[in-house]
């Protein structure tokens, strides 16, 4: 196939892949073909430019502005990251921006919802994980004590595998989770102002990739609740709180009450 | 450019991606604003779905801020640029879906199917495309409008003949046929103007 003297099927073979619909073994060859000869890489780089445009000229949608937030806290997520990298982890937890613990918390929801690589989710988390903890504090005055003898356990616990905060549907974070593997344990800190009634439990679900949800214990009425799970219990993308009558769901079923809150997964090292 | 045009947007995206590749979060703000809508249509066209293409968006905002800095080499377009960064971060949005849980293909199924029922004259948008999107605004313009979306569609959402046959649900035959007359069409449309 004397290509390179037909000017025509060069530029056919370009256009078709540079649309994408030029495969399999011609497309092996044409690549080859492109390689050795400039005439037939620069059509092909040429279809390429002229293809890319297609994508300039779809009709505009405006997105919701939550998502210049999402990006922001990103942003502010990495700074923090870097800060807290150089900084090292000895020194005091350093007095970020005002943005600093919601940054967090929306940086973790925003990997998550991308599924962005567990590894910069971990080095951002584990990094955020002390200016979390220093933050906290202040954010919630009013369970100053408990939340400070979490914060002492969380720093002096290097074992913590998982977090997850849970938030309610206006994303406004209601549960601090940790899981520690050495002891088995999940503690869950009540950070927002709910409180169920008298006659209503909160419960704990593991939502696995694929299959239903699976019950991880009743919450006690306590600001700080501790539940004993499995390792492979936690190892799942999401977990979830629903609201359902006192003692729990009675059958081994899922939820029946509605979902009040739900947060990522985070593993924070690898 | 002539001293009556005023200044081409694409100068002003160049600035910016300029002052982006520097870490200049304002600038970053700036070119959000002024690019995010035509952003989000390439990533809803191409993830078929607002609430996915938000996270393509985010995920290409990202990017961009990372790889602001390889912009000049590429010699592209500004909005070109940015938008096959969009469109790269949506394929691989759809690639870890499909692998995540392949029952999702009929629900794209649906919503391809409605664009492409969807006849209207030449639907493009070419505020803020550069003069290269203008030329193929006019050549897209002079095929069909079923052959143009589907020329559209193989290369935003990177299908071959068979998989836009399935999801069509033409005959193979017609939309290999459409494809090659379209990209002829192109070929000869382009080929004069640019």
């Amino acid at each position: 196939m004397n290509l390179t003297r037909n000017p025509a099927l060069i530029e056919q073979l370009a256009a078709s892949y540079a649309l994408g619909t030029l495969r399999g073994g011609a497309r092996r060859r044409f690549e080859g073909l492109a390689r050795k000869d400039p005439a037939v890489r620069a059509a092909a780089l040429i279809w390429q430019s002229r293809m890319a445009s297609v994508s300039e000229l779809q009709p505009e949608v405006a997105p919701s502005a939550a998502v210049w937030k999402r990006i922001e806290n990103l942003l502010n997520g990495e700074k923090q990251a870097k800060a807290m990298l150089a900084a090292r982890v000895d020194s005091q937890p350093s007095k970020n921006e005002s943005t600093g613990w919601w940054a967090s918390l929306n940086l973790w929801r925003g990997l998550a919802s991308v599924g962005a690589g567990a590894a910069v989710a971990a080095v951002l988390v584990s990094a955020n994980l002390n200016t979390l903890n220093g933050q906290l504090g202040g954010e919630v005055q009013a369970l100053g004590g408990q939340v400070q003898a979490l914060n002492s356990k969380l720093l002096a616990t290097p074992e913590i595998q998982y977090v997850a905060v849970l938030a309610d549907d206006k994303a406004a974070a209601s549960m601090l989770v940790t899981f520690d593997p050495k002891s088995n344990r999940l503690t869950l800190k009540r950070v927002g102002g709910f409180q169920e009634s008298a006659d209503q439990s909160l419960q704990l679900w593991a939502l696995p990739q694929t299959g239903g949800a699976k019950s991880l214990g009743v919450l006690g009425a306590d600001a700080v609740i501790k539940l004993t799970a499995a390792g492979s219990d936690v190892n799942v993308p999401t977990l979830a709180i629903s609201l359902e009558p006192k003692g729990g769901v009675p059958s081994s079923g899922g939820p029946t009450g509605p979902v009040l809150f739900k947060g990522a997964m985070i593993q924070t090292a690898l | 450019m002539t001293p009556l045009n005023p200044i081409h947007p694409d100068t002003t995206l160049i600035a910016l991606i300029d002052r982006v590749a520097l870490a200049d979060e304002k600038a970053l703000r700036e070119l959000y604003e002024m690019t995010s809508s035509k952003l989000y249509g390439v990533a809803v066209r191409v993830v078929t779905n607002r609430e996915w293409a938000e996270d393509v968006l985010q995920e290409a905002f990202i990017n961009i801020w990372r790889i602001a800095g390889d912009y000049k080499a590429s010699l592209s377009p500004p909005m070109a640029w940015m938008a096959l960064v969009v469109r790269s971060r949506g394929l691989d949005f759809l690639r870890r879906r499909a692998s995540e849980r392949a029952d999702k293909m009929q629900e794209l199924d649906d919503v391809i199917s409605d664009t492409v029922e969807g006849d209207s004259p030449n639907p493009m948008d070419t505020a803020m495309a550069s003069e290269q999107a203008r030329v193929l605004h006019h050549c897209l313009g002079q095929l069909g409008n079923k052959q143009r979306e589907v020329v559209s569609l193989a290369y935003l959402r990177d299908l071959s003949h068979g998989e836009l046959a399935e999801q069509l649900k033409l005959p193979l035959g017609t939309v290999k046929t459409w494809i090659r007359r379209g990209l002829e069409q192109l070929r000869g449309c382009m080929g004069r103007l640019a």
